[in-house]
């Protein structure tokens, strides 16, 4: 019974984790420069790096948002997912401890904002509650309507005698 | 002792049957999980292909330094590097870049061993007019009181640039910082009411959207977009390094 209501929380929380990926990532990907640009304004990463990352971002979020809604690979999309939340969280965190104002760039923009400081909190918190949704995909062994359970089954359990 | 044997047989049979079937069942799922990872992997590196081709921040043909007729130059014809920095009097890197470069370029400029021109031209519309006002000043003091007075005053912009939250300096204030800067009044005043500032500033606009740029501070070193330095102060100390 527990594991039913799970299931289904597992789905949910797919869709919701799954619906803000392929959302950030849409928006970004029609203009990878801008997303370049927002990467580079955290000056966190080497000047070498900032580009390919920058350009990766929106494509590694729509393919990590659509396993996700999938629920293909789910339990490895959902740790992604987390391990992605923490670099934000991270970055959003260190740009905030360093007095630099700029907007996160999450949804495309990006760059320098004059408010950002105010907006801070609150999108540490918006991340902070997805990685914790993500990290509950990842705990469950599996989910409601995931593509996992069509593709590749169970394993067949022993028989009885 | 063979027939006591027979079902054990029968049932160790069944169980290595039960064992195969499972490995196999295993396998195939192995396999399945390794080419879903495979599509994925391709599907990824296909959009990063695609993002980067998307990606033109770094196709920039532009006019060399001292090649515009929408900028400011220092440093002689024939020095042997090239710098053009496309920028908007509003826009808070160009002023930390304009902090951290500004002396040295002016030293190298001095010494001969860059040419640098400022193509200053209206980005951020959306958030007032401010560039656009400064850009205009800045045009009609070039074009009225020469390079050297408007050097000046572009230094002093850069110097007094206001947040872009505002509040935004008046006409008169930018006008009282032209002649700061030694620009003649009148004649500013005259040129500035003739709309000589702003049809440049559209026109500057429009010919650094041709040659690509949609960024400022937008950076060219002998023609080549120079992004290298985490932060402005970075970039400023390694294009410094790679001129002298």
């Amino acid at each position: 019974m527990a594991t039913r209501v799970t299931g289904w929380l597992g789905l949910l929380a797919r869709l919701v984790t799954g619906g803000v990926w392929i959302a950030a990532g849409a928006v970004k990907l029609p203009d990878p420069a801008q997303s370049v640009d927002a990467v580079r304004a955290y000056q966190l990463l080497p000047a070498s790096l900032v580009e390919p990352v920058g350009q990766l971002l929106p494509v590694v979020e729509i393919v990590v948002g659509a396993t996700l809604v999938l629920g293909l690979l789910t339990r490895a999309s959902a740790l992604v997912s987390a391990l992605l939340f923490v670099a934000f969280i991270i970055g959003i965190a260190s740009v905030w401890a360093r007095g630099i104002t700029i907007d996160c760039g999450c949804f495309g923009g990006g760059g320098y904002d004059p408010d950002a400081a105010s907006k801070y909190p609150w999108e540490i918190a918006r991340d902070g509650a997805l990685l914790l949704v993500s990290l509950f995909v990842a705990w469950l062994p599996s989910t409601r309507l995931a593509l996992d359970s069509v593709l590749f089954g169970r394993v067949p359990e022993p028989e009885g005698p | 002792m063979s027939k006591k044997s027979r079902p054990v047989g029968r049932a160790e049979r069944a169980a290595a049957a039960m064992h195969e079937q499972q490995q196999q069942e295993r396998r195939r799922r192995n396999l399945m999980v390794g080419g879903v990872v495979l599509a994925l992997l391709v599907i990824i590196v296909g959009g990063y292909f695609l993002s980067r081709a998307l990606d033109t921040s770094k196709d920039v043909q532009a006019p060399a330094a001292g090649g515009s007729k929408y900028g400011l130059t220092i440093g002689p014809d024939d020095a042997p590097h090239d710098v053009v920095i496309y920028e908007d009097f509003l826009c808070p890197y160009c002023g930390q870049l304009e902090d951290a470069s500004r002396d040295d370029l002016a030293r190298l400029a001095a010494d001969g061993k860059v040419q640098v021109e400022y193509r200053p031209f209206n980005l951020l519309s959306t958030i007032g007019d401010y560039s656009e006002r400064s850009a205009a000043v800045f045009a009609v003091v070039l074009d009225k009181s020469g390079p050297d007075v408007a050097k000046k005053l572009h230094d002093l912009l850069y110097e007094n640039q206001p947040s872009e939250s505002g509040p935004f300096p008046s006409d008169d204030d930018l006008i009282k910082l032209a002649v700061e800067a030694g620009a003649d009044e009148a004649e500013l005043k005259k040129g500035l009411a003739a709309g000589d500032g702003k049809a440049w500033v559209g026109d500057a606009t429009q010919a650094a959207l041709d040659a690509g740029v949609r960024g400022t501070p937008t950076v060219l070193l002998d023609g080549k977009v120079f992004q290298d330095g985490r932060t402005m102060d970075d970039l400023a100390s390694n294009l410094v390094d790679k001129i002298g």
